[in-house]
């Protein structure tokens, strides 16, 4: 559903420094964030495997990390 | 997109589009064509889509986003109204929590309106079952600087300085669940329409049908005059007679569902003195419940659509048709007239 809001691509090749610098320049950094630049709460993002959230959050350096992934979490099943 | 013939007999279900969202209402810019949707989502939040090719392609609304310094973050889109025809560009937006946006550029980005987001009683507005939404922008065709909006559970406001500046107009509209059922604000309407051709403003509210012929200053309850019960959500109108109106009711507050099992839809013809039920060609059982943007009207007839995916349409001789069946939950209705 995030692809569709992107014409259709499932990926994006950026150089950013953080994850939230790279999540930012995503065409659909709107349907990521609110307003106040908080991450809505049933996203999940993964950097190379590992959960943001361990590695320093939005703010954390992506160094030498190749992916990031972004899965809906939907809750409520 | 459910596209029907003439005789609105004949439906075809065209879609989904928008896949995924939900689209808490969808409608036609009658001055363009173009077509705009409130539309949430659980993990991408709130935004504004809009399609000028009736829905093959959409663009997104910029983030739409409250002042930091209002403290307030925004968790719903609920309401798309377009503006004047003499400001082409212009649309409104309702939202969670009880706010107004303004577009000047078509729908491509939004400001919040100060007076409602800074409205002085807003300490006294609260949250209903659906959250705290404006979900009813009525523009006064008559005079360009009145407009009102419906807030739940705020009440109804009314400007007549074109949006700068908002007096709640709820006088004798009930509130039973406040200590003071009276009070200026806390209402509950849950959808506020305008007569198209009169100063004549109707109001389904938590509490009762009304009507005011004095731009919200005091209000007529009706609901005492015929109806099953006071409680629904949506409210029709005939754009030639403003002494119609079209209500379904629900069992109450606590019981969303058709009462004793029969979907109905309520009509006066006299200003809410009475109602008759208008129930041919509806289901003989049904726990049906309609949503409060989930019923539209035109010049030729009525539709609505349930929770439970019906769509209705009303034919010659007041007859009902369930011209499509099997839809997840309706929850907007609108209708447009396209030549194809």
């Amino acid at each position: 559903m995030l692809a569709a809001q992107a014409e259709g691509r499932k990926s994006f090749e950026i150089e950013a420094e953080t994850l939230g610098e790279a999540l930012h320049a995503l065409p659909v950094a709107d349907l990521l964030f609110n307003e106040r630049g908080e991450l809505n709460r049933h996203l999940n993002v993964y950097v190379d495997g590992t959960d943001a959230r361990e590695r320093g959050g939005l703010e954390g350096p992506l160094a030498a990390a190749r992916e990031i992934r972004i899965v809906a979490m939907v809750s409520g099943g | 997109m459910l596209w029907g013939d003439d005789d609105r007999r004949r439906w075809q279900a065209e879609g989904p589009l928008l896949e995924g969202w939900g689209v808490y209402h969808a409608t036609v810019d009658p001055r363009d064509g173009t077509l705009h949707a409130a539309a949430n989502h659980v993990v991408y939040g709130p935004t504004v889509q809009r399609s000028t090719d009736t829905g093959k392609t959409w663009t997104r609304s910029k983030q739409i986003g409250l002042p930091a310094e209002s403290g307030l973050t925004l968790n719903a889109t609920w309401h798309i109204e377009p503006g004047r025809r003499e400001d082409p560009e212009t649309l409104y937006l309702g939202a969670d929590p009880g706010v107004l946006f303004r577009s000047d550029d078509g729908g491509e980005t939004w400001e919040a309106n100060r007076g409602i987001l800074e409205h002085p009683t807003r300490e006294g507005w609260f949250p209903g079952a659906g959250g705290m939404c404006c979900h009813s922008i009525q523009l006064d065709p008559r005079d360009r600087q009145r407009m009102y909006v419906g807030i739940t559970a705020a009440g109804v406001f009314r400007s007549d300085d074109g949006g700068e500046t908002w007096i709640p107009v709820n006088h004798n509209v009930a509130a039973d669940f406040l200590a003071d059922p009276y009070s200026e604000v806390g209402q509950c309407p849950h959808k506020l329409l305008l007569h198209p051709a009169r100063d004549r403003l109707w109001q389904q509210n938590h509490f009762g049908v009304y009507l005011s012929d004095d731009h919200g200053d005091s209000w007529v309850r009706l609901d005492g005059n015929g109806l099953p019960g006071g409680f629904g959500f949506p409210i029709m109108l005939d754009p030639n007679d403003p002494d119609k109106a079209f209500v379904i009711p629900e069992r109450g507050p606590e019981y969303h569902y058709s009462p004793g099992g029969r979907l109905t839809v309520y009509r006066t013809r006299d200003g809410g003195d009475s109602w008759e039920p208008m129930a041919d060609g509806l289901p003989e059982q049904a726990w049906a419940a309609v949503l409060r943007e989930a019923s539209a009207y035109d010049e030729e007839s009525l539709y609505f659509g349930t929770q439970s995916g019906s769509f209705f349409a009303l034919t010659d001789g007041d007859r009902w048709v369930e011209a499509v069946r099997h839809l997840p939950p309706i929850l907007s209705v609108e209708v447009a007239a396209w030549s194809g």
